[in-house]
């Protein structure tokens, strides 16, 4: 899966907006939104409020999480844990990326919400990188990466999967002594279809 | 103005008897889930071309319905956008399995067959069978032609040699609910088990889960 795809799906969350214009119910397939009255506010799926912004048509309300003396405190919790905390939101990164983008004049102190997000980021990322490395040496079957959200999955794939899938190769030859394993799929070592151009 | 309330709430058999009630907001969440899967499996899952054909039904009303709006209406536009996105899913989707056929084509014909032979549900549509047969056959005459030229080749060696999917790659998986007991395959004889908590991503072998990923308890991410 690509950004771009992670993103699509994050787009589907919800988030209030306040109108600038007036409009009954609008009947989305997904589900009923509105009735629209200016300054009154409504909720709307993502997608939907980035594209009424860039016509200037609607203010976002940034989610309650989004605020600086929050996003300090996870990121200070973020540091003193050992393991990964939970996130404010599972699309976190996703959500700060298109509001910070589209609407940073909707968002009080945008810029200073945008660094502490990307320290969060980088806090989580350097935790990823050695808990990856840990279990590369445990050389295990299996590993659990709780409150990681998906744009992080995301971003050691494709390596620890093709990592693995090569360790565990190792091991069948190993296993099997001298006896040749036929390797399936000969020319990909992966089979993630997502990452075919 | 138009309404969608004949096609709010509409009826989709799932299996033989049992007829669900589904609105369409659960509709577009199973092809997410199906569309997140079919990516991340690697071989080719069982076919669910009953959300497919459902999603379509109602993109193409809703189409219909736009037409007929103002252009200057920003409905009109919302309402694109949200088309568009559900194309985009749809066909993303379609083309994933298309992949996915035309790189196992001779591997997923004789698991069909096998299949047939058990009496079981085809992982394939009917279109998409279609599609693999003729794949297939394109691809063995291109070959014979091929190997025509090199005279000292020996000609079955090719055919001997089926691409499969590699059913042990590592994949990412999230249960729905808590699920005890999962038998992790680790290439050794020792049955160790894990326990998956619903909501934890976990990272495994495709084997150990994919009968779990077939019945729909978990989703891969």
């Amino acid at each position: 899966m690509n950004p771009d795809e992670a993103e699509f799906l994050g787009e589907k969350q919800f988030i209030s907006i306040i109108p600038t214009f007036n409009s009954g119910v609008v009947h989305l397939i997904s589900g009923d939104v509105g009735p629209f009255r200016a300054s009154l506010p409504t909720r709307v799926p993502l997608w939907m409020a980035i594209n009424l912004k860039q016509q200037q048509k609607c203010k976002i309300q940034h989610p309650e999480w989004m605020n600086v003396d929050q996003l300090e405190r996870i990121k200070e919790d973020e540091k003193k844990d050992k393991f990964f905390t939970k996130m404010p939101s599972e699309q976190y990164m996703i959500e700060a990326k298109l509001l910070l983008g589209c609407a940073s004049d909707d968002v009080p102190k945008a810029d200073d919400i945008r660094t502490i997000i990307k320290d969060i980021w980088d806090i989580r990322m350097a935790k990823l990188r050695s808990s990856v490395n840990n279990v590369l040496k445990s050389a295990d079957s299996y590993a659990e990466f709780k409150n990681l959200t998906v744009m992080e999955i995301n971003s050691i794939r494709p390596i620890l999967p093709h990592a693995l899938d090569q360790i565990y190769r190792m091991k069948i030859n190993k296993h099997q002594g001298a006896q040749s394993t036929t390797l399936s799929t000969p020319f990909r070592t992966s089979t993630s279809f997502s990452n075919l151009s | 103005m138009y309404s969608l309330t004949d096609t709010e709430n509409l009826l989709l058999s799932s299996d033989e008897e049992e007829d669900v009630q589904l609105t369409p907001a659960e509709v577009i969440e199973m092809m997410e889930g199906a569309w997140i899967n079919e990516k991340f499996a690697p071989e080719i899952l069982p076919h669910r071309s009953e959300i497919v054909d459902c999603l379509l039904a109602q993109v193409t009303s809703m189409e219909e319905n736009i037409q007929g709006l103002d252009s200057s209406d920003f409905k009109k536009s919302i309402h694109q956008l949200e088309v568009d996105r559900l194309r985009f899913l749809v066909s993303s989707y379609l083309r994933t399995r298309l992949e996915k056929i035309e790189c196992y084509s001779t591997h997923i014909l004789k698991e069909e067959a096998e299949r047939s032979r058990r009496g079981e549900e085809s992982y394939l549509s009917e279109q998409e069978s279609v599609f693999a047969r003729n794949f297939s056959q394109g691809l063995e005459f291109y070959f014979d032609k091929l190997l025509n030229f090199y005279p000292g080749l020996p000609t079955e060696s090719w055919s001997s040699r089926i691409i499969e999917p590699n059913l042990h790659s590592f994949i990412f998986v999230k249960s729905k609910t808590d699920v005890e007991g999962v038998i992790i395959d680790d290439g050794t004889d020792g049955d160790d088990l894990a326990d998956f908590r619903a909501g934890t991503p976990i990272l495994i072998s495709y084997n150990s889960v994919s009968g779990l990923v077939k019945k729909g308890d978990v989703n891969l991410i």
